[in-house]
């Protein structure tokens, strides 16, 4: 954590609402992000996310410095992303199954893109536990320790749970990884 | 190990997340199986892959949103006080009997919540979902508070006053016999010398759990804080230095004066400079001085700061179980059942603490509404005898 991140921090709590903006600000992308790959979708993402920043701005009070605030951050958020996800009808995650055309070409998927659609699509496929740990792990970034607080679970459930989604994300990515390999 | 045990291990082989002996054990069938091997390949590319994917930014407007949110959600909460407080009063309402089993209930309660994470049992807080509550070692630094306010805040250690500048430094790695502990007593420490957790991490990968802690705390109480520290267990490293820049202060202090200064000649030459480029030039010069005063000054405060602020860090780690082998290790048991109660009884206090404050705090707007009542009722008697 930074010396301007503590500050912040300090200020929003005696409820200087411009210092949370510039939290918010700091913050916005990462845990965007993280709403929309667990959601799949971008409108369910951004509801997650702000119920996210609002939820953190209300137990700022009970935030202590010695966790990493963005982390904390992720936790509040991972539980708004998945509250919704458990409140809607599985159908809803449309845009997470968008139509992978049979007999990719290797030139087109290499492209960034290309593997950024294949994988969002794979994600929708896993159950929410798995998607999560992968997420978690893969796209954010966060260490073993960090996921286990995040998720409330011991590390051998976010060691097993990371197993399964890579597993089954391999299998549904086998045409790209088994011809790179 | 067989085929299926391993295979299942090869994700966390890949994030160097297995405990040493299962490693091992992997690599060594690995060797043998090329099927595992295979899949090994396969994951590490799909884990690239997931990594290759691209981030998306927030959508436009998405700060003001969640602003707008916020402001609309205090306005919201300043109707409820007045209704929170009907609520409360309606207790009347209640039998003794009802009261005396409630509170009951919620010591009972309070009891085995703190005697499950005395117990360390791992579904104990688990169970009750609270998104905002803070992460979990936020406990430590619940501790940490109440242990502050037992440690009064001893005079310094009486260092000379001088004119030179240090940065004091100290790094120690220090085995304690219990994590949670000494990791409350470090923020205690901190806090009980007016400095303050800077930066802390913690990991319990194979079940030893240890962590770094950055300390700043004021450069006089530097020498305590660090005996306070390596009191905590047994010093495995220690490391101290002190970096005199009180050269660097003087040459700092002396260059800003001098730039100010040329800064003032500057703006007056501006002031008579008639010709565009001329200003241009002069303009262009204020600038870089304005720029070199800021970096310059910037370098100040940073060492003002360090100076100011000493830096201990303490690599804290748990010693390693012996008692392992025993079936029930009752002095164990009876230790958690001991802090469990202390706790609650901790915490009862607490709430009767708040109760007291609260009461004082409205103590006053009693005694304001007494006196306008009896104003207002003098009034109307005066006007009820006047014919
Ligand atoms: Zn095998």
């Amino acid at each position: 954590m930074t010396f301007d991140e503590r500050d912040l921090i300090s200020r929003s709590r005696s409820g200087e609402i411009e210092a949370f903006d510039l939290l918010v600000r700091l913050h916005q992308d990462r845990i965007y992000n993280l709403a929309y790959r667990i959601t799949g979708n971008r409108e369910d993402a951004s509801d997650a996310a702000q119920d996210a920043f609002v939820r953190a701005y209300q137990a700022l009070p009970r935030y202590r410095e010695d966790a990493a605030f963005s982390t904390w951050l992720h936790r509040i958020a991972t539980n708004a992303a998945l509250d919704l996800v458990r409140r809607r009808p599985a159908s809803t995650h449309g845009e997470l199954h968008p139509e992978v055309p049979a007999g990719d070409n290797l030139e087109a998927v290499v492209d960034r893109r290309e593997i950024t659609r294949r994988v969002h699509a794979a994600l929708g496929h896993l159950t929410v536990e798995y998607r999560t740990a992968v997420v978690l792990r893969d796209l954010q970034g966060l260490a073993y320790g960090e996921i286990a607080r995040i998720l409330q679970v011991p590390l051998g459930t976010v060691r097993s749970r990371l197993a399964r989604g890579r597993e089954a994300m391999r299998a549904q990515l086998t045409d790209l990884v088994s011809a790179e390999g | 190990m067989t085929h299926e045990e391993a295979r299942a291990r090869l994700s966390a082989l890949l994030d160097g997340a297995l405990p040493d002996r299962e490693a091992v054990q992997v690599e060594a069938h690995l060797e043998g199986c090329s099927s595992c091997r295979e899949e090994l390949a396969q994951l590490r590319t799909t884990v690239t892959l997931l990594q290759e994917v691209e981030p998306m930014k927030a959508p436009e407007g998405f700060s003001a949103e969640v602003r707008r949110r916020i402001e609309r959600l205090a306005q919201a909460t300043q109707h409820s006080p007045w209704t929170r407080l009907r609520a409360a009063l309606s207790w009347r309402s209640w039998s003794w009997r009802t009261v005396t089993a409630a509170a009951a209930v919620v010591m009972v309660g309070v009891f085995a919540v703190n005697l499950l994470r005395e117990a360390g049992v791992p579904g104990g807080a688990t169970r009750v979902r609270m998104p905002e509550l803070a992460l979990d070692v936020s406990k430590v630094g619940e501790g940490a508070r109440t242990l502050a306010q037992a440690v009064p805040p001893s005079a310094g250690p009486g260092e000379p006053v001088s004119m030179r500048r240090v940065i004091r430094t100290g790094q120690m790695a220090i085995e304690v016999e219990r994590f949670d502990a000494a990791a409350s007593r470090l923020f205690a420490i901190a806090e009980g010398a007016g400095g303050f957790v800077a930066d802390s991490s913690f990991s319990d990968e194979d079940g030893v759990p240890r962590g770094t802690f950055v300390l700043r705390v004021p450069a006089a109480r530097f020498s305590e804080v660090v005996a306070q520290v390596e009191k905590l267990g047994t010093v495995k490293r220690r490391q101290i230095s002190g970096q005199d820049v009180t050269e660097e202060f003087i040459d700092l202090e002396a260059r800003v004066r001098n730039l100010a200064r040329q800064e003032a000649r500057l703006l007056a030459l501006m002031d008579r400079a008639t010709k565009i480029p001329d200003l241009l030039a002069i303009e262009g010069e204020v600038a870089r001085v304005r720029g070199e005063i800021e970096r310059l000054t910037g370098r100040l405060r940073f060492l003002a700061n360090k100076v100011d602020l000493a830096t201990v860090q303490a690599e804290v780690s748990q010693k390693p179980k012996k008692s392992e082998g025993a079936l029930w290790d009752f002095k164990q048991t009876l230790e958690r059942v001991r802090t469990a109660f202390l706790n609650t009884v901790r915490q009862m206090l607490g709430a009767a603490e708040s109760l007291v404050a609260l009461a004082a705090a409205l103590l006053p707007v009693a005694l304001l509404g007494a006196l306008a009542w009896w104003l207002l009722r003098r009034g109307f008697r005066r006007a009820d005898r006047i014919p």
